[in-house]
C-alpha cells in the first residue's frame, strides 16, 4: 500500500514539532551573526544523508532497517542497532521531560510535573499501541485540525519585525560548528528521520515525496530562528529560553477574543510532539520485540512507558535536560551521519554479491 | 411418513394457531395444516382449489411433474409452516406439498421515514420485510449489476440476512469476508445489530459503529454505488452499510440534489457542529477553572461575573447542567407524543431562567449547554449523535485536570481511536472504498 502522503505529513508534523521549542535557542547560542549559515548548513546535511537514507533503503525492498542489519549478521546488528536503540530511549525520555517543562513555564503554572509528563506518556502509549497505520493516519487528522491553526500563527508572527536586524549577512566566525548548543540543534534536524527506515514493510512510500516535504519544512527551520531575532534584535534574543515563544507572545490580534495565541500555537504544537513520541515510541517497538519476541508487545510497551516515565521523575531540572541532550549528542550524530551510509554501503555490497550470483 | 404428521403435530402441539382441516381435492382426502395467524384460510383454499383445479390432469400427475413443491424432510415443513406456508398433505400418496398462500397482511404499508429526515428526496422507507426492502432497492436501481445473496443465520430463530453489492465496484474482499464470516457463524443467534457485529467479529465495546444504519433507500444506493456492502436484516427497518466513514458523518445523500455551493455549506455547517459539540463544554471548564488568562481581559472578567456566586467548582456545574440536559433527551425519547411537549417546556424553564436566578449555574454556561446541544444535532445519524454525546465527557474531565492542554489532549485521543478502527482493514478515516486490487470486473 503507498502511504507516501500519510508518511509525509507525519514525517512533516513532527518536524514542525521538534523546530519551534528548543532549535531557535541553540541556533542563537551558538553564533551571534548570520544565523542562516548554520541552518543551512543543517538543512543541507539533513537532505544529503536522508536521500542517501532513502537511497541505501532502496536496495532492500519490502525491508525495514531492522530486518537489513539481521540479514547482515547478529554482530552488524548489534553494532548499529544497540545505538539507534539507545538513542530513541533516551529520546522518548529526553522529549517527555523537556517538553512537559515547556507546558508548566508557558501555561499550566500551577499542574504538577509528574501529571503532564503522565498525560503524555498516556497518549503516546496508546497511540503507538495502536500501530503505525493509526499513527499515520491521526497525523492526517491532526493536520486537518491543527496545521492552519500553526500556519495562522506563522503568518501573524510577522507582525513586529524590523527588517533591519537582519543584518549583517556573512560572517567569517565558523566557530559554532563545535558549540555543544550547535550540535544539540541537530536534534531537531536529525531528530525524526530514522522513521522512514521502519515502515518497508508494512507499508511503501515515494522517497521523492519525502523529499518535497523536506523542501517544505525549509522556511519553518528559518522563521523560527528569523522571527525570534527581526523581532527583538540579536542583543536581547539570547537571554531568551525559547525565543519563539516570545516571539508569538508579543502578538497583539484585536479581532481574536483569545488573548495569548501563543498558547493555541503551542498546544498544536504538542499534538505534533505527541505524534512524534508515539512515532519514536513504535520504533523502539520493533527493535525491541525482534530482540525479545517472548513478550507481548504490549505488555513491553507499557512496562517501556512506565520506566521512561519513571525516568524523567528522577530528572530534577532544566540543566540536566540540557546536559541529557549533549550526552545524546553522540547517538544523534550516529544515526544522522553512520546509519545512513552503512546502509548505501551494505546495499551496495548486497547488489554486487547478487549481480556475482547471477553470473 | 404417517409418523412425520403426527410429529410435526407433537412439535406444535403448544401452538393454539395451529390447525389442521380435512378436505378433499381431486375427490381425494386431503389435509390442510398451518399456523392460523399467519394465513388467511378461506382466501388460501380457494387459491388452492383454483391452482390445482386442471382437469387434463389427474392430481398425481401433478404432483409428478412438481407442479407443486413436494416436501422431502420433515424439517422443510417445520420451516414452512413458521414463514407462513399452508402444507397439503395427501394420505394416499402420502406426500407433503408447500403451497403458497395468501398471507394476513401483518406488514406495514411503506412509509415516510421517521428516524430520519428528508429534504426534497424520495420519500419512502425501508419496512420490516426483507422482500419488500430489496424490493423498494431494485425499484429504485434498476440493474442488472445488483448482487443480493441470501444467507440464513440461527437455530432456534432462523434470520434471513441479505447481502447486497454491486458488481463491478463493490470490494470483493470486503464482500467476501462478510459472507464467509456469516456462514460460519451461521449458529449465531441475531436479534440485533449488537449480536450481528458480534457475529461478523468485531468488538461490541466500540463506540463508533462499523455500519452506517439508514432507513432511507436512496442513501443504500448511493453507498452501493461507492462500493459498499450493505445488509439487510429480516425484520430490521433499516439497513446497515458496511464500512462506516467518519466522513458520512457530515454528508447525506439528498443534499447533492442541491447546488455545490450549497451543499458544501451545509456540510460545513456540520462540521462546526461536530467540533462545537465535542470542545464546547470541555473549552468552558478549561477557561473557566484553569487556563482564564488566555481570554481576553475584559471576556475574561464578564465570565468571572457571570459566575458570581454560583458555589461550586466549574466542572461540577458542567457535569451537573450537561447530565440534566441529557436526562431531558432520552426523557423526550421515551414520553407519548402527547406529553413530550410538556417536558420540554418544563426543561426550558428550569434550565433557561430558574436555574440561573438561584445561581447554581452561570449565565454563560446555559449559553454553552444549549449551544453544545444544538450543536450536536446537526451531525447525521443517531448513533453518530450519540457517540459525540459521549465522546464529549472525555473531553469535560480531561479540561477539567489539565484545561487546555487537556482539551487538545483530548482531540488527539479521539483522532488516535478514530485512526484505529477499522473495517477488515478498511480505516475509518478513508473517504472512499477501494476496488479490491484482484477484482477488475
Amino acid at each position: 500500500m503507498d502511504r507516501s502522503m500519510f508518511v509525509s505529513i507525519s514525517y512533516f508534523l513532527t518536524h514542525l514539532g521538534l523546530i519551534f521549542f528548543m532549535y531557535p535557542t541553540d541556533i542563537i547560542a551558538s553564533t551571534d551573526e548570520a544565523y542562516w549559515i548554520p541552518i543551512t548548513l543543517g538543512i543541507i546535511i539533513h537532505f544529503i544523508f536522508l536521500s542517501i537514507y532513502m537511497k541505501g533503503l532502496s536496495y532492500f525492498p519490502r525491508k525495514n532497517i531492522i530486518m537489513i542489519y539481521l540479514s547482515h549478521g547478529k554482530i552488524i546488528a548489534w553494532i548499529f542497532l544497540l545505538p539507534v536503540a539507545i538513542y530513541l530511549i533516551m529520546i522518548i525520555i529526553i522529549t517527555i521531560r523537556s517538553y512537559s517543562e515547556i507546558i508548566t513555564i508557558v501555561f499550566l503554572s500551577n499542574t504538577p510535573l509528574w501529571a503532564i509528563m503522565f498525560l503524555l506518556v498516556l497518549v503516546a502509549t496508546y497511540l503507538s499501541s495502536r500501530g503505525l497505520d493509526s499513527i499515520l493516519r491521526s497525523s492526517l487528522l491532526l493536520a486537518i485540525l491543527f496545521l492552519p491553526l500553526t500556519l495562522f500563527v506563522c503568518f501573524v508572527s510577522f507582525q513586529n519585525v524590523d527588517w533591519r536586524y537582519i543584518f549583517p549577512l556573512t560572517t567569517n566566525d565558523f566557530r559554532f560548528i563545535t558549540k555543544p548548543s550547535y550540535l544539540m540543534s541537530y536534534f531537531s534536524i536529525g531528530g525524526v528521520f530514522l522513521f522512514i527506515g521502519f515502515i518497508q514493510p508494512l507499508f511503501t512510500y515515494k522517497p521523492k515525496k519525502i523529499l518535497y516535504t523536506v523542501l517544505l519544512l525549509v522556511p519553518f527551520w528559518i522563521i523560527s530562528v528569523y522571527i525570534p531575532i527581526l523581532t527583538f534584535g540579536n542583543s536581547t534574543v539570547p537571554h531568551f529560553y525559547f525565543p519563539f515563544v516570545e516571539a508569538v507572545d508579543s502578538i497583539d490580534i484585536n479581532w481574536l477574543m483569545f488573548d495569548r495565541v501563543t498558547v493555541f500555537f503551542l498546544l498544536s504544537l504538542i499534538t505534533f510532539i505527541i505524534l512524534f513520541l508515539s512515532l519514536i515510541l513504535w520504533m523502539f517497538m520493533q527493535i525491541i520485540t525482534t530482540c525479545i519476541p517472548k513478550f507481548r508487545p504490549n505488555y513491553l510497551l507499557i512496562l517501556i512507558s512506565f520506566i521512561s516515565f519513571v525516568c524523567c521523575l528522577f530528572i530534577p531540572d532544566w540543566k540536566d535536560v540540557e546536559d541529557l541532550f549533549l550526552i545524546n549528542s553522540p547517538f544523534r550524530f550516529f544515526c544522522l551521519l553512520i546509519v545512513p551510509p552503512s546502509l548505501l554501503i551494505l546495499g551496495i555490497r548486497s547488489k554486487r554479491k547478487e549481480k556475482l550470483e547471477n553470473g | 411418513m404417517k409418523i412425520w404428521l403426527e410429529e410435526i403435530k407433537t412439535v406444535f402441539k403448544e401452538c393454539d394457531d395451529f390447525f389442521l382441516q380435512h378436505d378433499y381435492l381431486y375427490n381425494q382426502p386431503v389435509i390442510l395444516f398451518g399456523l392460523s395467524t399467519l394465513i388467511d384460510i378461506p382466501q388460501t383454499k380457494k387459491l388452492i382449489e383454483i391452482n390445482l383445479n386442471m382437469p387434463k390432469y389427474s392430481l398425481q400427475e401433478v404432483i409428478d411433474h412438481h407442479l407443486v413443491k413436494v416436501a422431502r424432510e420433515q424439517n422443510n415443513i417445520i420451516d414452512a409452516i413458521l414463514e407462513g406456508k399452508i402444507i397439503l398433505y395427501i394420505p394416499d400418496f402420502e406426500k407433503y406439498m408447500i403451497m403458497e398462500v395468501i398471507s394476513k397482511s401483518l406488514n406495514r404499508s411503506i412509509e415516510l421515514p421517521t428516524n430520519e429526515n428528508v429534504i426534497q428526496d424520495a420519500l419512502d422507507s425501508f419496512i420490516e420485510d426483507i422482500d419488500t426492502n430489496i424490493g423498494i432497492i431494485r425499484k429504485h436501481f434498476r440493474t442488472k449489476f445488483l448482487i443480493t445473496k441470501v444467507i440464513s443465520t440461527g437455530i432456534e430463530q432462523e434470520k434471513k440476512i441479505a447481502l447486497l453489492g454491486l458488481e463491478a465496484h463493490v470490494n470483493q474482499n470486503l464482500m467476501r469476508k462478510i459472507e464467509t464470516q456469516l456462514k460460519e457463524k451461521h449458529d449465531q443467534e441475531i436479534h440485533n445489530a449488537q449480536s450481528l457485529v458480534k457475529t461478523l467479529g468485531f468488538s461490541a465495546w466500540d463506540i463508533v459503529p462499523k455500519y452506517k444504519s439508514t432507513e432511507i433507500p436512496t442513501e443504500v444506493i448511493a453507498s452501493l454505488k461507492k462500493g459498499k456492502v450493505v445488509l439487510i436484516i429480516d425484520d430490521f427497518p433499516f439497513a446497515l452499510i458496511f464500512p462506516n466513514f467518519l466522513w458520512d458523518m457530515f454528508t447525506t445523500e439528498n443534499e447533492r440534489n442541491l447546488p455545490i455551493p450549497l451543499m458544501l455549506f451545509i456540510r460545513v455547517l456540520r462540521v462546526i457542529g461536530v467540533i462545537v459539540a465535542t470542545l464546547m463544554p470541555g473549552l468552558y471548564v478549561a477557561l473557566v477553572s484553569v487556563n482564564p488568562e488566555v481570554l481576553q481581559l475584559e471576556l475574561g472578567l464578564s465570565i468571572a461575573q457571570s459566575r458570581e456566586g454560583v458555589p461550586y467548582p466549574a466542572l461540577v456545574e458542567v457535569l451537573m447542567m450537561l447530565v440534566i440536559l441529557e436526562l431531558i433527551l432520552e426523557a423526550s425519547v421515551r414520553l407519548p407524543k402527547s406529553i413530550g411537549p410538556t417536558l420540554t417546556m418544563v426543561g426550558g424553564i428550569i434550565l433557561g431562567q430558574a436555574i440561573i436566578s438561584a445561581k447554581l449555574v452561570s449565565n454563560l454556561l446555559t449559553i454553552v449547554v444549549a449551544g453544545t446541544t444544538i450543536a450536536n444535532a446537526t451531525v447525521v445519524g443517531i448513533q453518530n449523535h450519540l457517540m459525540l454525546r459521549l465522546l464529549k465527557y472525555v473531553i469535560v474531565i480531561l479540561a477539567a485536570i489539565y484545561g487546555v492542554l487537556g482539551i487538545i489532549v483530548g482531540t488527539v485521543l479521539i483522532c488516535a481511536y478514530f485512526a484505529s478502527i477499522n473495517v477488515y482493514g478498511i480505516s475509518y478515516l478513508d473517504y472512499q472504498v477501494s476496488k479490491d486490487e484482484s477484482n477488475n470486473g
